[in-house]
């Protein structure tokens, strides 16, 4: 027995000392351990990083971002980018031009023709899968958010998308309904690439007659037709996908642009943080994920190449003024009582204002976030349009806060106290910091001020801030594309994602809204953008806890990234990489 | 004995649609919303919610759901996994033999290394053999898989280099992946395929990366069945028939081997037929240290992430692996004890 452990021992020991070697590992190959898998590589149905990073690595747009930059474009599937002063934007907005690239091949060999370009746009506007991106072609080419409404088609829609866009030779125009400044980021996104008609309509997607779209609209979870198969123009063909495990790219030699030198590209879906570093460690992979604490556990590690890189995302406490009373513990006895806090607690502009004096704001960013972070004053976050650093902030003063907590509710709230709950996601660490910050120093201004941090898991917590359930809740949001209506209308809309759920509305706000997504005039987008932050300072809405860096933990014989604030760690473009 | 399996048999399809009620029943106390949530990732999809709520038919009463449901898996299709990305079925097939190699290897061993400490523990009783797997037993048992595995990770592939996590090299995967006329999958499990395909690099390297899994995965769960052994055998070796057999001067290690270790084989027999029922749910701790993803990684993602037809499919297949794990235990029970008969 002893002998036979020995010998199995031994022979695994030898096995294991030969994939065991020095210099830079398998020069050709990079490895990324991550840690999000994947649901669908339909460009239509995905909307989340991780299979965005899949389709940008296997499928092109007509223009993508120009290296770091979010406001400036490069020409990919087209030969130019679209300006008024090239004649591919027409000066009043609506109509938008693009010239072909000739000469590209799919992965399966076809050759493109500004008719893909055509069927692919269209192709993913009436497919629209419920969740899924589509809402940002259909509201700049249609007008619309949706191709349905009540769970209904909308009347005439799929005209409309089929008026939307059309082939002229070796052009493709598009025709919007109203200018729409930020169309050109939205067209850099996953869910405008571009696929083959003929291998489409192969697989079972639309068939290219308009009449017939209603019949390929929203398809069943699961059932849409390019959720696991690719066919793409882009610098690699998917290899292998092993849900929930990994991904395999291989190098596409008939590609248009310059040949890539990373061979073989390998995304490992990795959960456990000390795997990953070890992967890391041993140069069994590349690049790695990198959780916020473990920031300074990488920072130290040798041989390892470290980028800081801030990101278009903002992450704020939200204060909620119509709050759902009904079976809510949230808010404890569900009046001021010193036992809980009325429904409307939060109406009060003293109570708002209190809340965000006793935010110390330079504590959390040194202690919490190691400094990994920006601290913008209003959701439109550093790196957007029109983002203004000079608009005030509530600065950390617990005797300010104290002097609103005394004038709130006629004095009510100091005399009798209050009980209620603070909530955030799971697992977010960062989060819940800002959280217990807010009730130490909220608890420490009046002994009768009591609150409960509390962590919800993630989709439960969604379901309740759509139910009006939670006082104040920590929510993040990162951008669709690169542009201030992005970030100030969910915030601020009175139907925005969060605005609504505070109990939010003001005409003016949604009137600024509207005029900021309408205007190409950038003065006059400007002027409402900056007003529109204002507002968020003098209304007081919620506290902007700040705006994310991500670490992006390379070995250091990896050469080639380009930082970019639009994308997210789950991002990686591999054709730009190299190891030596 | 065969009618009495044929009746075992037969019972399992009403254990089975009483498992599936049950589950069913525990995920319908979810809201609509709640579970409509399910396939939501960010922010930005919830205000769909009430599209994907009518999609689904979510709003359904419990029957018309369960029913649906029902009629779905009569046409063979058990639904779709939104964890995996992938149909339930295939889904399964992918990971079952995940999960399956790793309990191919730990299995034997927790039942050998188990009955053997054990026996020796209970022969030796309250000698430094008795009490060193004692304290073996209770650091397995008490150590969290989590950091056991961890250790062994770090200690085996942080330091030495020498067991890394995953299934199988990236350099072999490649060589498989462009060369599928020169490597068939017959199993899914590389250490069998690779001495199928006669690649015997391909095996030692599937064994390289099952190494510490395994390890982990019987030292963790072989103390109970060491414990139950040692009980056991105490008690039989103080049975009269192996006083009187050794009075009689019958060779030690006839008596305890042959004699005494038989029957005290009878109440360990239940504890390695539940520890195998258990084992292939894999160990969640196991598969997410050594990045090995699972049947046991695939339920826990799915209970997180409430995919009901994954709960509904795997959790049926578990009922189904307990019921056929007790009928061969009662099998085994006949074949160990001539006295049990089965009717």
């Amino acid at each position: 027995m002893k002998k036979l452990l020995v010998l199995f021992l031994g022979l695994l020991w030898v096995m294991g000392s030969t994939a065991v070697y020095g210099g830079v590992k398998n020069p050709d190959t990079f490895v990324l351990a991550d840690i999000g898998s994947v649901d669908t590589l339909d460009p239509a149905k995905n909307y989340d990083v991780a299979g965005t990073h899949k389709i940008w690595t296997v499928y092109e747009t007509l223009v993508f971002f120009d290296g770091p930059h979010t406001d400036k474009f490069v020409p990919v599937l087209a030969t130019e980018v679209p300006t008024v002063e090239n004649g591919g934007i027409s000066p009043d907005g609506k109509t938008y031009t693009f010239k072909i690239r000739k000469g590209v091949k799919f992965h399966e060999g076809q050759e493109l023709t500004p008719e893909d370009v055509v069927y692919s746009l269209k192709r993913a506007m009436i497919c629209d899968p419920a969740g899924g991106p589509m809402w940002m072609l259909l509201e700049a080419l249609t007008g619309y958010g949706s191709t349905r409404k009540g769970g209904k088609i909308i009347p005439g829609i799929f005209e409309k998308i089929d008026k939307a866009i059309e082939a002229k030779g070796e052009k493709v125009i598009l025709h919007l309904p109203k200018p729409y400044p930020p169309l050109m980021g939205i067209l850099c996104y996953s869910a405008s690439c571009i696929i083959n008609k003929k291998w489409a309509i192969s697989k079972g997607c639309w068939d290219g007659d308009i009449r017939h779209a209603a019949k390929y609209n929203n398809p069943p979870e699961g059932k849409e037709p390019l959720q696991s198969v690719t066919n793409g123009t882009g610098p690699y063909k998917l290899k292998l996908w092993q849900t929930g495990n990994q991904f395999v790219f291989e190098r596409f030699d008939g590609y248009w642009g310059p040949k890539p030198k990373i061979k073989t590209a390998i995304v490992k879906i990795v959960p456990e943080w000390s795997t990953r570093k070890l992967m890391l460690q041993n140069g069994d992979a590349d690049r790695v994920h990198v959780g916020k604490p473990y920031v300074n556990e990488v920072k130290a590690m040798k041989g390892v190449k470290v980028y800081e890189v801030p990101q278009l995302a903002v992450t704020g406490a939200m204060f909620c003024q119509k709050i759902n009373p009904t079976g809510n513990d949230n808010i404890g006895s569900g009046k001021l009582d010193g036992n809980g806090i009325p429904p409307d607690f939060f109406s009060d502009i003293n109570v708002r204002k209190a809340f965000l004096h006793a935010y110390d704001r330079d504590t959390f960013k040194k202690e919490v976030l190691n400094n990994l972070c920006t601290m913008p004053p209003t959701p439109l976050v550093e790196g957007l349009a029109y983002y203004n650093k000079d608009i005030p902030v509530y600065d950390f003063d617990l005797n300010k806060a104290k002097e609103y907590m005394k004038k709130a509710w006629g004095g009510k709230v100091w005399k009798k106290g209050f009980k209620m709950v603070i909530t955030y996601n799971t697992g977010r660490e960062e989060r819940e910091a800002a959280a217990l910050m807010l009730k130490e120093n909220i608890e420490s201004l009046n002994p009768k001020f009591k609150i409960e941090v509390r962590n919800v898991e993630w989709k439960d917590y969604m379901v309740n801030i759509r139910a009006f359930k939670y006082p104040v809740f920590i929510i993040g949001w990162g951008a669709d594309y690169p542009d201030p209506h992005n970030f100030m209308y969910p915030y601020m809309s009175s139907d925005g994602t969060y605005g609504k759920y505070i109990g939010y509305s003001n005409p003016e706000v949604d009137r600024l809204l509207k005029a900021g997504i309408e205007n190409v005039d950038p003065q006059k987008r400007a002027d409402a953008y900056n007003k529109l932050q204002q507002i968020w300072y003098k209304d007081a809405l919620g506290i902007v806890l700040f705006q994310p860096k991500e670490l992006w933990a390379y070995r250091d014989y990896v050469h080639g990234f380009v930082p970019n604030p639009m994308f997210p760690p789950a991002e990686e473009f591999f054709y730009r990489l190299w190891k030596e | 004995m065969t009618a009495y399996i044929i009746r075992r048999l037969f019972l399992l399809i009403f254990v089975l649609v009483g498992v599936s009620v049950l589950i069913f029943g525990i995920l319908m106390t979810f809201s609509p919303e709640r579970r409509a949530m399910a396939y939501v990732e960010s922010p930005q999809q919830v205000k769909d919610i009430p599209q994907i709520i009518e999609q689904h038919g979510l709003n359904d009463p419990f029957y018309i759901q369960y029913f649906r449901w029902l009629k779905q898996i009569a046409t063979g299709n058990l639904g779709w996994s939104f964890v995996a990305a992938d149909t339930v079925w295939d889904a399964f097939w992918y990971y079952l033999p995940i999960t399956l190699e790793l309990n191919l290897f730990a299995i034997p061993l927790i039942i050998i290394i188990g009955i053997w400490l054990g026996t020796q523990a209970g022969i030796h009783k309250d000698t430094w053999i008795d009490h060193s797997t004692r304290i073996f037993a209770i650091i397995g048992w008490s150590l969290p898989t989590f950091l056991f595995a961890l250790i062994m990770l770090m200690l085996f592939y942080g330091y030495f280099s020498v067991f890394p996590p995953g299934i199988i090299s990236d350099h072999i995967q490649m060589f498989i992946l462009k060369n599928p006329d020169k490597f068939k999958v017959y199993t899914g499990m590389y250490t069998i395929d690779g001495l199928l395909n006669g690649r015997l690099d391909i095996t030692l390297d599937a064994l390289r990366h099952l190494a510490m899994p395994v390890l982990t995965q019987v030292v963790v769960v072989v103390a109970l069945l060491m414990r139950v052994m040692r009980s056991s055998m105490i008690e039989e070796i103080s049975k009269d028939f192996v006083i009187t057999a050794r009075a009689k001067g019958a060779d030690k290690k006839t008596v305890y081997f042959k004699h005494a270790r038989k029957n005290a084989l009878i109440p360990v027999v239940t504890v390695a037929g539940w520890l195998v029922a258990f084992s292939m749910e894999g160990s969640i701790s196991v598969e997410i240290i050594f990045n090995r993803r699972g049947i046991g990684w695939w339920l826990a993602q799915s209970a997180i992430s409430l995919d009901i037809p994954v709960l509904m499919g795997v959790c049926l297949f578990f009922g189904m692996v307990y019921v056929i794990t007790n009928l061969a235990i009662d099998i085994l029970y006949a074949a160990i004890d001539p006295r049990i008969r089965l009717t």
